[in-house]
């Protein structure tokens, strides 16, 4: 989001300057050379007599105007959205300011859990609220292997987060999958 | 400024330092240098998406009919605008050339805006006499770094100044290797990093925003 806000930020600004430039020079040139039929670049005395024989009531104008809605609706959520999603981390001091991405804290967890000889592997998603850990162990998930795995999980989950104490301590959901075969 | 000593005194054994408090302008600037702030270009594309929503749905609510079923039969281009064009042509050129000055000097701003690069200011440093002393950005940067670099745990750091000249703030990056400890690694940057860069920079106060990123792990090895 915020890369798309990056982008078109410029291309927009560009846009509304280039149609600034081409409505001056129009009008420009068109008061100046009062005799001519068409325009420099923009052939307003057709579009002229498009838009006087059109009505308000025609499909075109109503399709427009869900168009233009629908680009507005776009923009406002894009600006929304763009927020950073940075996780912050109990700094020190208070004058420093300590962040990392989501994307970073799912990797420390994934480390730490794999660590284990229990799990086989884990996928981790992390987000400033909610860290879920799907981790893949031998033997039943729902049996008191699973219980024990799942527990061990979440104490190293737990220990990790004491170690990077964050501001706003996520919740921490466990997922077991099983996998077959042989250790 | 704030008491500066526990910086230096810190037991490094010891319970993590008390918070003391922090003019909280100092945590505000710290909180905006983690990244450059995008708050103008979301701002400006809120209210232009908003414009475009009421110009959208009054368009469609024209078209429905529901300010009256003449209007909506009334072409786009009205004639009572083009008879008002064709009697003061005067007045609508100089309209439509003020708003075509207007959109494109509007558009040029938000533009420039949006493709300046993030300004790093050099900071000047006390000197006596009428001697000026300039440190750039670039140098403060690479040697914050290259100290960072030095700390246990870090694989690799990069540090920017930004803010401005009279406020200026760090950026530091810190690439963590897998077995670091944080809180460690924070407070070894701060007393070993940071507090001997502010006061070589002669400065009252520096806030710092920290980036943690994880350093690639070295490859696996191949046979097991």
């Amino acid at each position: 989001m915020r890369v798309l806000l990056r982008l078109l930020a410029p291309v927009l600004g560009l846009a509304l300057a280039a149609a600034g430039v081409l409505l001056a020079i129009e009008v420009i040139v068109g008061w100046t050379r009062p005799g001519e039929a068409t325009g420099v670049l923009v052939p307003w005395p057709d579009w002229k007599s498009a838009l006087e024989a059109t009505t308000w009531a025609d499909p075109a104008v109503l399709g427009t105007g869900f168009g233009i809605a629908v680009v507005g609706l776009l923009l406002v959520l894009l600006g929304l959205f763009a927020r950073r999603s940075d996780i912050t981390v109990i700094a020190p001091r208070a004058d420093m300011t300590v962040t990392m991405s989501p994307r970073v804290l799912a990797r420390l967890v994934g480390q730490r859990v794999r660590r284990s000889d229990d799990v086989a592997s884990a996928a981790v998603t992390a987000s400033k609220g909610r860290i879920t850990v799907t981790a893949t162990g031998w033997g039943d998930p729902d049996g008191e292997v699973g219980a024990a795995l799942r527990s061990s999980v979440e104490g190293t989950v737990a220990a990790l987060l004491d170690d990077v104490p964050l501001t706003r301590r996520p919740r921490v959901r466990v997922r077991l999958a099983e996998l077959r075969g042989p250790r | 400024m704030t008491s500066e000593p526990t910086a230096k005194t810190l037991d490094p054994g010891g319970d993590p330092p008390k918070r003391v408090p922090v003019d909280p302008a100092l945590r505000r600037r710290s909180r905006a240098a983690v990244a450059r702030s995008y708050v103008g270009d979301r701002v400006v594309a809120v209210v232009v998406g908003l414009l475009l929503i009421a110009a959208g749905v009054a368009v469609v609510l024209l078209s429905n009919g529901v300010f009256g079923v003449g209007r909506a039969a009334r072409p786009v281009l009205d004639p009572m605008i083009v008879d008002w064009m064709t009697a003061n042509p005067m007045a609508a050129r100089l309209i439509a050339i003020a708003s075509g000055i207007v959109l494109t000097v509007l558009g040029l701003v938000w533009a420039a805006r949006a493709v300046r690069p993030e300004p790093h200011p050099d900071l000047p440093v006390e000197a006596g006499g009428d001697t000026e002393i300039v440190v750039l950005a670039s140098a403060i940067g690479d040697a914050v770094a290259e100290q960072a670099l030095g700390l246990p745990g870090v694989g690799k750091a990069r540090a920017r100044v930004v803010g401005t000249t009279r406020a200026p703030a760090l950026r530091v990056t810190l690439w963590l290797a897998d077995d670091s400890h944080v809180a460690d690694v924070l407070e070894a940057l701060q007393t070993r990093v940071l507090a001997p860069a502010k006061e070589a920079l002669g400065l009252s106060a520096l806030p710092v925003a920290v980036r943690l990123e994880l350093d690639n792990p070295p490859p696996p090895p191949r046979v097991t």
